[in-house]
């Protein structure tokens, strides 16, 4: 008996732990949003769904909502279309290998903030570097001042977004490729498969549960990402280009509503526990079915 | 002998113990007192580590510590601090935010600290912000206001005799202005982040405007509002403004006109400061803002306020009381280019003769303070969004301010 129970008693500490650090903060959570509470986070009374209603009228969370959807598809869709090929890359032995490494992972060196305070430097419409690029490159006539809408200043968000996970996924990517032995390659070559066919057949298959690891990762680092909005936009102009952890932000720091960003928090955290527990299921059962 | 030696030993060893023990509660005993100080510019640290250095000496038994934290985060860093019971003695505030502040009972009221002596060092106009039902719950420790900045070369080459004195002026200087291509721009319109919506209102106040009307409902949606957004929108058209306003912060706008590329912007008196070391041979002047009929200016305070919960009450007092002598207070103003907020300070040759700080002297009588209602900063973000949407061209005036209006009233539950 006790031995069958003994592998749950190695895993409680861990398991303690993680309630501790994960049910903690949650519990703190659904009071500060059940209750009315002031600018300072002292709970003054229980206000039942208040909290929940008010952010469901507020015309800015459907907003926000969706913009986090179009903001964690883009970053993360266009990060892995991009990581892949990169990595294959890579992944060929050639001269200065080592180098294009070193250059991809860059991005991961510097501090996100860092990274979106030297971007918005560049996209300034009077003096930044981009436009002067693309105006020697003869491709604008006129400078664009990207952050004056949003129309332009999304677009290039997520292309920072992009740029600066594509060191993660190409890591993983990397990885994954090392662990493919190369004798099956030989073989396929030597049945007569061309590069597209090996690739098709035998590198996708078996890269498929990096691309699954790689891909839930990316989803929550994005779907939670603050500093490059934040700097470069703060949500606007006119919030059109708020996504939730901006628009959870101001409703929580600059307009004193710790119970409606309570609220939003907890509908984020809702929001990628079931996407990411769909996904595992997903992949779970297209295993099963292999 | 040796057993007498040894007891006196002891008796020594016993004594010198408790003089330590003594020593050590003696040491606990001076006060410690911390301050959250608002870093206005670089110099802002190492001003108020000097106040702290001289207080301490002339007050041993006190223990200043000065926490420097830069403006943006201030209000987060402060409420986080007093949500975890970890707040300082004493923090320098937004005005603004001093209403709700008081409504959660977390500032402590200083008159019975104060005596009139003390109450007269003030010019009346910027204590009356931190009073609040006959409570002075904080004292002025910044002061400013706003006036027009004019390049003067820029006007000279578009034939323009002096900075205008309407906004009907001001469109046909900013045109003339603008028309002389090579990247200059006629009037420096903000349009982004903090202030966006005073930059607003400035047009508004001088059509005759006003944030809240007299009933307290929002005023944004008054005929002077729209006029206001109407010139301001027909200037954005008429290619009058620097482009691509909705990206440019205050900042922005200050380094175009340092560049001497703007004619003419709005803002405070700190930007005296920043030419005189940034662009030195930049040939400008100071204007009152034009009138449109009425004329208004923006006034803020800055208020350092005691929290209720400081068990050291009577020290921060202290230290209160020493900065606020009007030696420091000249040397604070100076360095930091604000407007002075002590009367002995304001009669200083430096701030009599200055031709620029004369001007915004000039027009302080005119000054209108961000309304004190709970919720001013969300009513604040209404108003930009819906300037925002007016300057992209995605709404009309009329529409957005319209919106604005109901949407503020709703929070101020009008």
């Amino acid at each position: 008996m006790s031995s069958r129970l003994a592998p749950a008693y190695l895993i409680l500490p861990s398991f303690f732990l993680a309630a501790f650090i994960i049910l903690f903060p949650l519990w703190d959570l659904s009071q500060l949003a059940t209750h009315n509470v002031n600018r300072f986070g002292q709970i003054r009374y229980f206000s039942g769904f208040e909290n929940l209603l008010a952010v469901l009228d507020d015309s800015l969370f459907y907003q926000s909502l969706w913009r986090t959807v179009l903001w964690t598809v883009g970053v993360v869709g266009g990060t892995i279309l991009l990581s892949f090929p990169i990595a294959l890359i890579l992944n060929e032995d050639f001269a200065g290998r080592g180098l294009a490494r070193v250059i991809i992972m860059l991005p991961w060196s510097v501090s996100l903030t860092m990274t979106a305070i030297v971007w918005r430097w560049s996209l300034n419409g009077q003096f930044g570097l981009l436009n002067k690029t693309l105006q020697d490159l003869g491709i604008i006539g006129e400078p664009i001042v990207w952050l004056a809408s949003g129309a332009t200043a999304f677009p290039m968000q997520i292309a920072i977004g992009i740029l600066v996970s594509i060191p993660f996924a190409v890591t993983v990517f990397l990885g994954g490729l090392s662990s493919i032995p190369a004798d099956i390659y030989e073989a396929a070559r030597v049945d007569g498969a061309s590069p597209w066919q090996q690739l098709r057949t035998l590198t996708l298959p078996l890269m498929r549960p990096f691309i699954n690891i790689a891909l839930v990762l990316n989803v929550i680092y994005v779907f939670n990402s603050f500093p490059i909005i934040w700097v470069l936009t703060q949500g606007g102009p006119a919030n059109q280009t708020d996504i939730l952890v901006t628009y959870l932000y101001k409703l929580a720091f600059r307009f004193g509503k710790m119970g409606e960003a309570s609220v939003v928090s907890l509908i984020m955290f809702a929001l990628l526990l079931a996407i990411t527990l769909l996904y595992t299921r997903m992949v779970i059962r297209d295993e099963q079915t292999r | 002998m040796m057993p007498l030696n040894g007891r006196l030993a002891a008796q020594i060893t016993a004594a010198s113990a408790a003089a330590l023990l003594l020593g050590g509660i003696a040491t606990a005993q001076a006060a410690e007192v911390r301050v959250t100080v608002a870093e206005y510019s670089s110099a802002t640290g190492p001003y108020f580590q000097e106040a702290a250095a001289a207080f301490e000496a002339a007050n041993p038994d006190t223990d200043i510590q000065i926490e420097v934290v830069p403006w943006d985060v201030l209000l987060q860093k402060l409420t986080t601090d007093i949500s975890g019971n970890a707040n300082s003695d004493l923090a320098i505030i937004g005005t603004r935010w001093l209403v709700d502040f008081v409504e959660q009972d977390v500032v402590s009221e200083l008159d019975s600290f104060m005596d009139d002596d003390f109450r007269n060092r003030f010019i009346a106009t910027f204590l009356s912000p931190s009073v609040m039902g006959g409570k002075t719950y904080g004292l002025p420790i910044a002061a400013s206001a706003r006036a027009m900045y004019y390049n003067k070369d820029l006007l000279a080459q578009a034939n323009v005799d002096g900075p205008p004195a309407t906004w009907d002026d001001l469109v046909t200087t900013a045109k003339a202005i603008s028309a002389l291509g090579d990247n200059t721009f006629g009037y420096g319109l903000q349009g982004n982040e903090i202030e966006t919506d005073v930059y607003f209102y400035y047009a508004m106040w001088a059509f005759g405007g006003s944030i809240l009307n007299d009933d307290g409902s929002s005023g944004v949606d008054s005929d002077a509002a729209l006029k206001a957004a109407t010139l301001y929108k027909s200037l954005i058209d008429d290619g009058s403004t620097q482009p691509g306003v909705t990206a440019n912060t205050r900042e922005d706008v200050q380094n175009l006109f340092k560049e001497g590329r703007v004619g003419m912007m709005i803002t405070a008196p700190f930007l005296s400061s920043q030419i005189k070391t940034e662009a030195p041979d930049l040939n400008y002047g100071v204007a009152a803002i034009p009138s449109g009929g009425a004329n208004g200016t923006y006034g803020v305070t800055d208020s350092i306020v005691m929290f209720d919960n400081s068990e050291v009450k009577d020290d921060a007092w202290a230290f209160l009381d020493f900065i606020f002598q009007d030696d420091w207070r000249s040397k604070f103003t100076r360095t930091e280019g604000f407007l002075p907020v002590n009367v002995a300070v304001s009669q200083e040759d430096h701030f009599q003769n200055d031709e620029d700080l004369k001007v915004f002297s000039a027009v302080l009588p005119d000054a209108r303070f961000a309304p004190v209602i709970a919720g001013w900063e969300e009513v604040a973000d209404t108003t930009v969004r819906a300037l925002q949407r007016i300057y992209l061209g995605e709404a009309e005036p009329a529409e957005a301010l319209a919106t604005a209006a109901s949407e503020a009233n709703r929070i101020l539950g009008k």
